[in-house]
């Protein structure tokens, strides 16, 4: 309470202030990114204290103060702190990836691949059915012709199936979980980022079939497909740079970590490869190359710097969503929602018995899956640039999906850590930890 | 190759030879590590080889001002008045005297030049002389903190002398972010709108108030909190904030940041928790704010070339006679000696944060003449600064004057 009224003290302070300056050097977006991250903090907290995931704080604060609502932060300073964003996401990736062990694919392999083909599966067909039943309440949809209804109907499904691994890693890190929920909803939100860009290329070679686009340069089947093998080259060769400089160099690990992230992105920017896909790999292969000391330094080092890139990701992130965007589009939403809710559920039980997984995991492991960021919000954005005629609908349609799945996500996942007993703090609450019935 | 990915590999790269080189001549050769990442900078600039554009230098000002601010906060954090109460009154009565007397000096001195000689207005002249007296104060903090740590292995380090360095560093720092605090609030230009633009007293009360005020809601905000990250996340907003603010405002962001360091740092529970994690990210905002001043540089005229020559060696003397002054005007001369200014010579990253904080607000050819003059001090002074140091410590060790004096430490 008292951190929020300092907060509105300072609000008030920066707006009387406001009149006096100009934007000069970057300063306004400095003053509101300054704001920002205070704003997020106090609100991450306020989320916490409701028993609730900081990362929803972080979003809600970003939100309100972002451009779509009270423009603290304005657009020119979005855009200005897009590298910031960039940095953060690069940074989580590779945090992620670093978080793999080989013998944990090795052993867990097979169940993650099964659990995620059941549910993205079953995931993409019923929301391409969803939405193709429901079209007719689509603005935009509702005057297609019945191919182009299936284009966007498969589009949608194709980007509404993706996971969030910055939420994953997010509440991961912020609730220190540890345990088979924890480490199979990791496995399938990391494994699912490389199967869907693959799905992705095939729905948009059906799209493009069932509804010619004015666009023909930009995306193609080929594009795509270096976008994952290249990415996971790059990452191969950056992840063993990285393993070479732990051996022989293995100081500032920190700052390290940094520019090899930063690095990572802008390769991968200039590589046309999928950035995050990229510091995937490049996290999973340095730490499974290098020494496990030296591996669990470098880890240990990134992951006390994530606290502050998990709020800066997450307040920027807010800051973008369009509240009215998404409040217009509500009645459409929800019953996506819900259905995309239904087929993570179904999918992830089916997934969970064909891989013998214990239904006390799988009962869980789905709450993990329902958070959407990054990669679909790009994803969204390929859809607008290649069908000009309703692309830009579309990819608001997504947005707000996007948006609403990545407030709803961190509170159930965050509930099911809680659930399975994985939260050392809130352990001892429970009495059937789903600990207990790890089979590995 | 983009400008970004460029920035980011030769940076690196750079920075970790130089980490490595520096370390071991510091280790063997007592050389300070910072003038060589201005170096790079100039390098990889546009002036020289364009690795790093004048766009890219633009795309990163908010981090530079961040890092202005940064080391404003950590220069603040060293004033806790209640460790500083354990020395003599004395010491600090010869560290202000010592810097009033180089601003004074050098900021009339410059200004008789730019007027007399350049026919500079007095008006126009006054903001440069006044940045050249306050950046002329500054010294090299990590030169007198190496020389110590070097020292602490034999007697000399238990001298009040190398303690009247330690004390005048700090409150040469104070003066200098002080005194150009205070320049950019009398050369203010108007803000935009119609608003009544504010007088150079209210826009220094604007500067101290948001320092102050900022400082204190900070306090109150992060209460006794320990937890590391949190804490981190809660200073950088804190920081990031102030230093926008000032910055948006065009003042400096130095002073404010300054003064809520300095405020955290006597009422906050968690003092320690907040210079650790003050002091954790100090090293690389500092390699970024020393690159991009570096590549900011821009080759002055030859015209201006006699006005920053005597930038350097007024400076020089200036530091060395105001020391001898504060030292005979507080009686202090049996216990420091004479010639103990040599060792405030050395100069460091504040130098070049306030010469490039200038720079920023101000594009004129004498503002390049001011940041030019920074610069070529910085790089002239700064690696030796701890040989000095040592030198005039073991001097005056050896001249065996200060054990008739008594130690002035409690």
């Amino acid at each position: 309470m008292r951190r929020a009224v300092i907060l509105l003290i300072v609000f008030g302070l920066v707006e009387l202030l406001r009149p006096l300056g100009s934007a000069g050097y970057g300063s306004q977006a400095l003053l509101t990114f300054g704001f920002l991250i205070l704003a997020a903090y106090t609100v991450g907290e306020v989320a916490k204290a409701m028993r609730g995931p900081a990362v929803v704080g972080y979003m809600v604060a970003g939100m309100v103060f972002g451009p779509a609502a009270l423009g603290t932060v304005s657009e020119a300073a979005l855009t200005r702190l897009e590298p910031v964003s960039a940095l953060a996401v690069a940074l989580i990736a590779f945090l992620a990836g670093a978080e793999l062990r080989w013998e944990e694919l090795r052993d867990r392999g097979i169940t993650l691949l099964k659990v995620m083909t059941a549910e993205l599966l079953l995931g993409f067909v019923a929301l391409s059915a969803a939405l193709y039943a429901a079209h007719d309440y689509v603005p935009f949809m509702r005057e297609l012709p019945t191919p182009q209804v299936i284009a966007v109907a498969v589009l949608v499904a194709s980007i509404a199936i993706v996971h969030s691994p910055a939420v994953t890693m997010a509440l991961l890190t912020e609730t220190h979980a540890r345990g088979p929920v924890a480490r199979t909803t990791l496995g399938v939100v990391l494994l699912t980022d490389v199967v869907v860009v693959l799905l992705f290329s095939g729905t948009l070679t059906l799209a493009r079939a069932l509804a010619p686009s004015t666009q023909s340069a930009g995306v193609s089947v080929g594009g795509i497909s270096w976008e994952i093998l290249g990415a996971l080259l790059v990452g191969l060769l950056l992840g063993g740079a990285v393993a070479v400089y732990l051996r022989f160099v293995g100081e500032e690990l920190l700052l390290f970590a940094v520019v090899a992230a930063f690095l990572g992105s802008e390769v991968a920017r200039l590589a046309h490869v999928e950035a995050v896909l990229t510091l995937l790999t490049t996290g999973f292969v340095a730490e499974n190359l290098s020494q496990r000391q030296r591996g669990k330094a470098l880890r240990h080092a990134m992951e006390r710097s994530a606290a502050p890139v998990f709020v800066v990701f997450f307040a920027l992130s807010g800051a973008t969503i369009d509240v009215m965007a998404v409040a217009v589009l509500l009645p459409v939403l929800l019953p996506l929602i819900v259905v995309r809710a239904a087929a993570i559920w179904a999918g992830t039980r089916l997934g969970g018995r064909w891989a013998r997984l214990p239904r006390e995991i799988s009962g869980n492991v789905w709450l993990g899956l329902v958070s959407q960021a990054g990669v679909a919000i790009g994803l969204a954005s390929v859809v607008a640039e290649v069908f000009p005629t309703f692309g830009t609908q579309l990819r608001t349609l997504l947005l707000a999906l996007i948006a609403l799945n990545q407030l709803v996500g961190p509170i159930l996942f965050r509930r099911a850590l809680i659930q399975s007993g994985e939260v050392p703090a809130a352990r001892g609450a429970l009495r059937h930890p789903v600990a207990a019935a790890d089979p590995t | 190759m983009t400008s970004g990915l460029t920035l980011v590999a030769v940076v690196a790269a750079g920075y970790l030879a130089a980490r490595v080189a520096a370390g071991a001549l510091a280790r063997r050769f007592l050389i300070v590590s910072g003038a060589e990442y201005l170096i790079l900078g100039v390098l990889l600039g546009p002036r020289v080889s364009g690795l790093i554009s004048a766009n890219v230098i633009d795309s990163f000002g908010p981090f530079i001002t961040l890092a202005i601010g940064w080391m404003g906060a950590v220069i603040g954090s060293e004033f806790h008045l209640k460790r500083m109460l354990r020395f003599r009154g004395e010491l600090y009565q010869v560290a202000f005297i010592e810097a009033v007397l180089v601003v004074a000096i050098v900021g009339g001195a410059m200004l008789a030049i730019l007027t007399r000689l350049f026919d500079v207005p007095l008006l126009d002249a006054l903001a440069p002389a006044a940045s050249l007296g306050a950046i002329a104060v500054t010294t090299s903090a990590s030169g007198i903190a190496l020389a110590a740590r070097r020292l602490a292995r034999d007697r000399a380090a238990r001298t009040p002398l190398l303690r009247q360095l330690q004390v005048t560093g700090g409150m040469d720092a104070a003066v200098g972010v002080l005194a150009f605090g205070i320049v950019l609030c009398i050369v203010h230009v108007p803000p935009p709108g119609d608003i009544r633009p504010p007088t150079p007293t209210e826009w220094a009360v604007i500067t101290i108030g948001i320092g102050v005020v900022g400082g204190i809601l900070y306090h109150l905000f992060l209460g006794g909190e320990r937890d590391p990250d949190r804490l981190f996340v809660a200073l950088a907003a804190a920081i990031t904030l102030a230093s926008g603010t000032a910055a948006y405002a065009r003042l400096s962001p130095l002073l404010p940041t300054m003064l809520i360091g300095a405020i955290l740092a006597n009422t906050a529970r968690n003092r320690h928790e907040i210079g650790l994690v003050l002091h954790r990210v100090q090293h690389p905002l500092y390699l970024v704010l020393l690159i991009f001043a570096g590549a900011a540089w821009r080759v002055p005229g030859r015209l201006w070339v006699l006005p920053i020559v005597a930038f350097i060696l007024i400076r020089m003397l200036a530091k060395m006679w105001s020391a001898r002054i504060a030292t005979r005007l507080s009686g202090m001369s049996g216990a420091l000696g004479r010639d103990w200014g040599l060792a405030l010579i050395g100069q460091g990253s504040l130098a070049a944060a306030i010469a490039l904080n200038y720079r920023i607000f101000d594009d004129s050819d004498l503002s390049n003449v001011v940041f030019t003059a920074a610069l070529v001090s910085v790089l002239a002074t700064d690696l030796l600064s701890a040989r000095f140091v040592r030198a005039v410590v073991r001097r005056h060790h050896r001249r065996g004057g200060l054990a008739a004096a008594g130690a002035p430490e409690r």
